[in-house]
């Protein structure tokens, strides 16, 4: 009779593992750390760079309070784009060398002269070629010339406007998974075993691969949340595109679980290589911080050093940042993505065998 | 083979010892940590191991416990093979670890209710704490005890699933007068439910109160299992004097007498 009892406990490690997920996940929405990492991180970088990508460049232009205004000058206010500032002639040559100023105009009765500055290449470049276009407009105008010779137009192809919030919300889900799964795994684990935590619950009939798929899960719901929620602000607050709505959402969550558990392979393996706190530290961030910088979580790849290139192309973060930008940026399908799965995958099986060499309870 | 087990668990239980352990070695490396040890505990009874720090107490405890592998020789808890039916052993006994740590951002509570769905059990959790003098911290987070309320709870986690034997490695260790009174109390609460309890100690006055019976180990080897009080006996008959004569009160009686016996924890 008590050996059927025990029969059944055996048996019985849905319960564990039902278990050591709810209090694990309890436990993480408590840690102050799940939030910093997990959702206040990428939502602030995801508002920075949502706010970069709706900001419309603006020209400042100098006009130094010697000169004697033409009409060019109310063509210029005008130009919605272009916000004037008059001052003294050395102080806003001063500011042009700082490039706060995009240029300086000076205005005789016949001549417009423009000065500009390297600190600001760009804004040189844009403010020479509007600057011709005005005076070529205000030229004709003068001379009563109302159809020119020569028109050109602008044609624009519908299409959706690539922004750089576009770009960087990818980025964003992947590296708040990488917290998760790797700071999350390697600091919580480590904890355990030093306190001996895990040596206790190990002591109890619940075995050990209840209890740390209970633990992965619990991660991979609150992954699951974080990329639902820095998808909703940046599809509600900063106009992310969907490209097939629903479809496109659930082949994100798809590709988030399989970037979760490939990183949680990372997670296992370097918490069981760590032995305290100290050690931990330094591992999580060999491993986290290259991946940040060279797997277009921030710019992408392709302004890395053509040697580079291949490395950081394969990369696991890479390859999960790709997967996401098919899906969301090109529209694609979860089809057009399975090389990245596989890369992946690959990653995380190479991860999890090496983690049950080193995985130890204490 | 079940009914080869039964016999076995029959003739086990008319032995009256619940454990049993024959020959055991472990070593780590060319570290004998225990020696080629036998001995048993007989059911119900509160059995003490006593010894030095690296004794080897904790090593032959965490071996019947099921947390490590002996190099050599066999054990069986209540009639099962630690060996060869690890999760039945786990199922009917409680641990104390000689750190009482608990996992981080959980309630006691919830602790309790984590543990209780391992064992495959329901656990009234405001009813344990309230066993262990804990119900009113049962929203803190355990990291916010103090050690000897640490302990308190770390006993309520030993009886989760109604152990038929409890262990115990080094339960006082660190705690105030007060505090291990208490604890006492509760060893033997738990010894009147008819549990057996197996404890550590380097405390003799603690092995004197509590234990039936204790081994005296030292250098991975037993060099003395009986009653606290034969072992007492045997000694005098020897021949042994003490050098200074007994007093009627020890310090500790004087420091419980001005500080009183209730229970502080802050």
């Amino acid at each position: 009779m008590s050996r059927q009892k025990n029969k059944l406990k055996e048996t019985n490690q849905i319960r564990a593992y039902l278990a050591m997920t709810w209090y694990s996940l309890i436990a993480q929405t408590r840690n102050p750390a799940t939030f910093a990492f997990g959702f206040i991180f990428p939502v602030v970088f995801i508002t920075i760079f949502g706010l970069i990508g709706n900001s419309t460049q603006t020209l400042t232009i100098g006009i130094p309070d010697s000169t004697e205004p033409n009409q060019i000058l109310t063509v210029i206010e005008e130009q919605s784009y272009m916000k004037l500032k008059t001052d003294k002639k050395s102080v806003l040559e001063q500011e042009l060398v700082q490039g706060k100023l995009s240029g300086i105009i000076e205005m005789q009765p016949h001549d417009v002269t423009i000065t500009t500055s390297v600190a600001n290449p760009q804004q040189a470049q844009a403010i020479e070629s509007i600057m011709r276009g005005l005076i070529d407009e205000t030229n004709l105008r003068i001379a009563g010339i109302e159809k020119p010779y020569l028109t050109l137009f602008k044609k624009e192809l519908s299409g959706r406007q690539f922004r750089y919030i576009d770009f960087a919300l990818p980025g964003q889900i992947g590296f708040a998974l990488l917290s998760t799964a790797i700071f999350g795994t390697v600091f919580g684990i480590v904890y355990l075993k030093k306190t001996l935590v895990l040596k206790r619950l190990f002591a109890t009939p619940a075995r050990p691969l209840s209890l740390l798929l209970g633990q992965g899960t619990s991660r991979l719901i609150i992954a699951l949340t974080q990329t639902v929620i820095i998808l909703g602000i940046g599809i509600y607050a900063f106009g992310f595109y969907l490209p097939h709505g629903f479809q496109t959402f659930w082949n994100i969550m798809i590709i988030t679980t399989i970037g979760l558990i490939a990183f949680l392979g990372f997670g296992y393996f370097f918490a069981g290589l760590a032995n305290d706190e100290n050690s931990a530290g330094p591992l999580v961030n060999l491993i986290t911080l290259p991946q940040l910088l060279l797997s277009g979580t921030f710019f992408p790849v392709e302004n890395l050093p053509s040697w580079l290139q291949p490395i950081a192309n394969n990369l696991p973060l890479s390859y999960f940042n790709q997967a996401i930008r098919i899906i969301t940026a090109e529209g694609g399908s979860l089809g057009d993505t399975d090389k990245f799965i596989a890369g992946l995958s690959i990653w995380g099986i190479l991860m999890y065998a090496l983690a049950a060499r080193t995985f130890r309870w204490e | 083979m079940a009914i080869g087990r039964k016999a076995r668990r029959k003739r086990i239980i008319s032995d009256g010892s619940i454990i049993q352990v024959s020959n055991l070695i472990k070593k780590f490396g060319d570290f004998k940590a225990v020696d080629n040890i036998s001995f048993s505990v007989k059911k119900g009874e509160i059995f003490g191991i006593l010894g030095p720090n690296g004794a080897g107490k904790t090593t032959t405890i965490e071996i019947i416990e099921t947390l490590q592998e002996q190099t050599d020789g066999t054990v069986t808890v209540d009639g099962f093979d630690t060996l060869k039916n690890p999760w039945e052993v786990k199922s009917q006994i409680g641990i104390q670890l000689q750190s009482s740590n608990f996992y981080p951002q959980l309630k006691l509570t919830e602790l309790l209710k984590m543990f209780g769905a391992f064992y495959d059990t329901n656990v009234d959790a405001e009813k344990m704490l309230e066993k262990v003098n804990l119900i009113e911290k049962a929203d803190s987070y355990a990291d916010n005890l103090s050690s000897g309320q640490k302990q308190r709870f770390s006993i309520a986690t030993t009886l989760i699933n109604k152990p038929k034997i409890v262990f115990l490695d080094e339960p006082t260790t660190g705690l105030d007068p007060q505090a291990r009174l208490n604890l006492w109390e509760m060893v033997s609460d738990i010894k009147k439910t008819g549990a057996t309890i197996v404890l550590t100690t380097h405390y003799m006055e603690e092995a004197e109160k509590l234990c039936d019976r204790v081994a005296i180990m030292d250098g991975g080897k037993i060099l003395k299992i009986d009653k606290p009080k034969k072992l007492v006996k045997d000694l005098l008959a020897k021949g042994f004097k003490k050098k200074i004569s007994r007093q009627n009160a020890t310090l500790e009686d004087v420091f419980l007498d001005l500080t009183g016996r209730h229970l502080r924890d802050e």
